[in-house]
């Protein structure tokens, strides 16, 4: 158990869109505090320590934070950079939770920052820089680079995830009209927040199902944009929080859970895992973040999901990996409406990261949209009283899992 | 290219500056002792995976250190040439002579007798939209083996008994 209880009283995001050209990485970030401390009518002055994150190479710009520290408000106080791919986001947000709960002394209210300005890089190079080790030992055992290339470059980010879309379809028995309609789900949603990236008020399955593969068997239609963007969440102790605002968003329960790297393996060796959406990883941090915050049925007790959902194919597979709905059916879920704004589980109100994903603010993005659902100060909010939420993050070598369980009540003592 | 439409909101342009980040000039270290039974093997045409004494796992190819246990395998085990595809997918390619969009599969397979998975190819003449999780296959050697991965030219389809076995209820 923790020394301190800490809780969300806050989060700030800045406009994303797929060119920020007005504004560079520092100034991006810095929007998004601007928003964050507004929202909760705090000074700087009252923040006693910064964490941030973003992805590695993909702005070309190594350790921002060196350069940083004045826009995101740290000069004279502590600052932690973390990250780890895709999960970063994720990672900042149990980093700034664990700043809190420490419970160290002149330590009680930390800002947690993510951004990433894809625009400014390139993320192909970014994420060849993270393959290419693998490629090059491949190349070295003696597999001429060309087929080299062609098989680990099968897609990129967007290959695994078709990997699991093909082996999740033959599972479950998903068309791909479904996976059509958790995109335009998500896209509508998105078209109700003032910060997301694809606002797509009358998107259509039809529309969806005209757009060429670009990946078997995910279409245009259904991928992830890249986006310019930042988050920032605000984390507090439990007694500045209820100063602070009404309905303070708890956290009763995190974890990060790292699994065997994905399909590849590590120097070309393959993964022990044959199915790719088994994603043992999910259902261990699971286990992990509900048994801290004491949830024994997720699929009663959890009244509002944010899932890490580049791809419509992964938002079914988390639902059930993290024991919101039974193996094999979260496609019908979404057929009945269950999922929908209205409906009696909802799911990723925000857009989701379908509709936009700053990669490393990404993670956080989730948490944040998971906390103002219960404080009741979401742009999308949902008409039923959330009492639980969680905000999940998935990313490294599809290997990363990270889970943040948050309540309107403190965790039971 | 379909353009699909989306509430877009333009921004104002501040100056750029252009850069360059070449990442060829990396080295990167990989220890390669423990595969050299491995490529012998692959010589003879004979296919071999290492098998950790502590969980009987079988990796194909080699694993250098057992995940779960943090031990060193160091027990060889001899597999069959068959296989079955774990998972796939597609992946494209445009032709440099004719600028036409080809499409071909990627497969991870799990061999006969290992119990990791291989990314590799399959057959080019065979069509990704044929392919099924399931699927067997048997590699397809190169007429000269060298001793490296290349030996392996492709995984070819194979006939699949399953489709003929019939199921009690139907």
């Amino acid at each position: 158990m923790s020394k301190q209880q800490a809780a969300i009283v806050s989060a700030g995001f800045c406009e994303h869109a797929s060119k920020r050209s007005d504004v560079n990485m520092a100034e991006m970030a810095n929007e998004a505090i601007q928003d964050c401390l507004n929202n909760a009518n705090i000074e700087m002055d009252a923040v006693d320590a910064i964490v941030m994150g973003n992805m590695p190479a993909f702005e070309g710009a190594n350790l921002p934070e060196l350069w940083m520290t004045d826009w995101v408000g740290a000069r004279d106080k502590p600052l932690i950079r973390v990250t780890t791919g895709g999960t970063t986001g994720g990672s900042v947000a149990i980093a700034g939770y664990y700043h809190v709960a420490a419970g160290l002394p002149g330590i009680e209210t930390v800002l947690a920052v993510a951004f990433e300005q894809q625009s400014c890089g390139n993320t192909s190079v970014g994420l060849s820089s993270v393959a290419l080790g693998e490629i090059s030992i491949v190349n070295a055992l003696g597999l001429p680079a060309e087929s080299a290339m062609r098989i680990f470059g099968a897609g990129a980010a967007i290959g695994i995830a078709s990997y699991q879309a093909i082996n999740y379809m033959k599972r479950s028995g998903c068309t791909e009209e479904d996976l059509a309609r958790v995109v335009v789900q998500n896209r509508r949603n998105a078209a109700k927040n003032w910060w997301t990236h694809l606002k797509m008020p009358d998107y259509t399955i039809e529309q969806v199902m005209a757009t060429p593969y670009v990946s078997y068997p995910l279409r245009f239609g259904m991928v992830t944009p890249a986006s310019d963007g930042a988050c920032a969440v605000l984390f507090t102790r439990e007694e500045i929080a209820k100063d602070t605002v009404d309905i303070p968003a708890y956290v009763n329960g995190v974890s990060s859970v790292a699994n065997e790297t994905g399909i590849v393996g590590y120097a070309a060796a393959g993964a022990g895992q044959l199915d790719p959406c088994e994603q043992l990883g999910a259902v261990e941090s699971a286990k992990l973040a509900y048994s801290q915050a004491g949830i024994s049925f997720p699929e009663k007790e959890i009244d509002y999901a944010e899932v890490y959902s580049p791809f419509p194919n992964q938002e079914l597979m988390w639902l059930e990996r993290l024991g919101l709905f039974k193996e094999n059916t979260a496609h019908l879920r979404y057929r009945d409406g269950t999922t929908a704004p209205n409906g009696e589980l909802p799911v990723n109100c925000s857009g989701g990261v379908n509709s936009t994903n700053a990669i490393g603010a990404s993670g956080l993005e989730r948490v944040a949209e998971a906390a103002l659902q219960i404080m009741g100060k979401a742009e999308n909010q949902v008409p039923k009283t959330v009492h639980t939420s969680i905000g999940h993050g998935w990313g490294g070598c599809i290997n990363f899992v990270t889970l943040t369980v948050l309540s309107d009540q403190p965790r039971r003592k | 290219m379909v353009k699909l439409e989306y509430l877009k909101k333009e921004y104002e342009k501040t100056r750029q500056m252009p850069g360059k980040w070449p990442l060829s000039s990396y080295r990167y270290k990989f220890n390669i002792t423990h595969f050299q039974p491995f490529l012998k093997a692959l010589k003879e045409k004979r296919l071999i995976g290492l098998k950790c004494r502590s969980c009987n796992t079988v990796s194909f190819p080699p694993k250098l250190v057992c995940g779960k246990c943090l031990v060193q395998p160091d027990q060889w085990v001899a597999l069959r040439d068959t296989g079955m595809v774990a998972t796939f997918t597609a992946n494209y390619m445009k032709d440099e002579t004719t600028g036409e969009l080809q499409s071909f599969p990627v497969i991870a397979i799990q061999q006969d007798g290992a119990d990791t998975t291989f990314l590799t190819q399959l057959n080019p003449a065979v069509k990704f939209e044929d392919v099924y999780v399931g699927m067997p296959v048997k590699v397809k050697w190169k007429n000269q083996p060298e001793g490296n991965l290349g030996d392996i030219e492709y995984y070819d389809v194979i006939d699949d008994a399953t489709k003929k076995m019939k199921l009690q209820n139907e």
